[in-house]
């Protein structure tokens, strides 16, 4: 009998059902849609699920305060807080990372990328992370100058990470009007998988959507469903076959 | 015996996880509401997820309480109020759609409610099947009609999908004998 890859189970029921099981552990995923349609939130669900369960997990955040996500956190049921007060679950500013590294600069050469690189897989082997969010990966791809560095970057940290059995989401902001499932074209490439949330539009009401694209090390569903963000985490539901018009 | 006499009955025949199509009409709509809400619901200690898409669920709650019902127990998941501008804060006790099209997000906010409210067993309400056929097509409609009352069963949740005799044609009776396990008419004019 074949035996299937370990699994990180996201702790959101439907999505670990869409998957099989969870995510294949070590993968690094790319949760990719416009604003407004739950991206962090999944994000946050699927660290505290994981705390809670004993993986230490660490959330990186690029635009908002680790005050401000605690805060937004607390009002879910299931979040506790003393997860944070006892370091199983790690808020860190990305800007205190940029700033302790000397990387404040508007373009990173290679070097500094390397650098950035090297300073979060340090993070999460001495705190021993087993999972990681970094929010936005769009945030940090913008600084550099071209494609080949973004695809450095992504493919030296996803192996460094893998490595170590981190499973990771790298949340990715796409424009509405965007094409392709990242803002570079080159992050859907090289992630193992893509997780894509979106804003789907039927007779004028506008539902969120999840479609997992591709997901390596597992078979899983690649149908549409319904999300809800709700006090007890993202519940998900089929989406019903209708004429429909997808505004993302 | 009585309407809603004969309804509780009904209700207590069937085995748990089970569907129901009721059919009422006008004068035996509020036997119906009595009959579920208060004597089945108390009897068998369920919790009440009453889908409102008929009349704003503030209004339900008012119809009950001029029937001495306790609704205590009676947690709303509103489709209405919003198109009518009349949702008021959300609760648990109050869960607002913005529109009955929204059938995911119904089934959505039920399954909240059976995830949070897990202490006893629930029947859910649909109030009314006509309404909905009003906002929807009833290709989605079946569709989404099937995957609820199949995903009901799983938490071992009855289901009493309401239909109003003087409204009904003969696709949404199909739709109904097609989706659930039994169906019972109380009474009245009608289909």
């Amino acid at each position: 009998m074949v035996k299937g890859r370990e699994r990180c189970k996201t702790g959101i029921e439907g999505l670990d059902n869409i998957l099989n099981g969870g995510i294949p552990r070590g993968n690094t995923v790319l949760i990719t849609g416009s604003c407004g349609t739950g991206k962090t939130t999944l994000s946050l669900e699927f660290l505290v699920r994981g705390a809670l369960r004993g993986e230490r997990s660490m959330y990186i955040s690029v635009t908002e305060a680790p005050e401000k996500l605690v805060e937004n956190m607390t009002t879910y049921e299931f979040f506790d807080k003393r997860l944070i007060d006892e370091k199983k679950l790690i808020l860190i500013d990305l800007q205190e990372i940029y700033v302790k590294l000397g990387l404040e600069k508007l373009e990173f050469t290679l070097e500094d990328v390397n650098i950035l690189v090297s300073q979060i897989t340090k993070m999460v082997k001495e705190l021993g992370i087993r999972r990681l969010v970094i929010d936005s990966i769009t945030s940090i791809c913008y600084r550099l100058t071209s494609k080949e560095q973004i695809r450095e970057f992504i493919l030296h940290l996803g192996k460094e990470l893998s490595d170590m059995g981190c499973t990771t989401l790298l949340v990715s902001e796409l424009l509405p009007s965007a094409a392709g499932y990242s803002q570079y074209g080159v992050e859907e490439a090289i992630a193992d998988g893509i997780i894509l949330l979106g804003n789907l539009e039927r007779r004028g009401d506008l539902l969120r959507t999840l479609q997992v694209i591709k997901m390596r090390g597992t078979t899983h569903s690649r149908a549409k469903y319904v999300l809800d963000l709700t006090p007890i985490g993202v519940l998900l539901a089929p989406m019903l076959k209708g004429g429909s018009v997808e505004v993302r | 015996m009585s309407v809603t006499s004969s309804i509780v009955d009904k209700l207590n025949e069937l085995p748990p996880a089970s569907s129901l199509a009721l059919y009422v009409s006008l004068n035996t709509y509020f036997d119906a509401l009595r009959a579920i809400v208060d004597i089945f619901a108390t009897k068998n200690d369920l919790y009440v997820f009453y889908i409102s898409s008929t009349i704003p669920s503030k209004n339900i709650v008012g119809l009950l309480e001029i029937l001495g019902v306790d609704t205590s127990r009676v947690f709303f998941v509103d489709t209405i109020s919003h198109l009518m501008a009349s949702a008021s804060e959300t609760s648990d006790k109050y869960l607002y759609i913005e529109s009955p099209t929204m059938l995911e997000n119904t089934m959505l906010k039920i399954e909240y409610l059976l995830r949070k409210y897990r202490d006893k067993k629930a029947v859910v309400v649909l109030d009314s099947v006509n309404s909905m056929a009003i906002h929807n097509d009833l290709k989605i409609l079946s569709e989404f009609l099937h995957i609820f009352v199949t995903s009901l069963r799983t938490w071992e949740a009855y289901m009493v999908i309401l239909s109003m005799k003087e409204q009904n044609t003969p696709e949404i009776v199909n739709m109904l004998n097609l989706v659930c396990d039994d169906v019972f008419d109380a009474g009245g004019e009608g289909k």
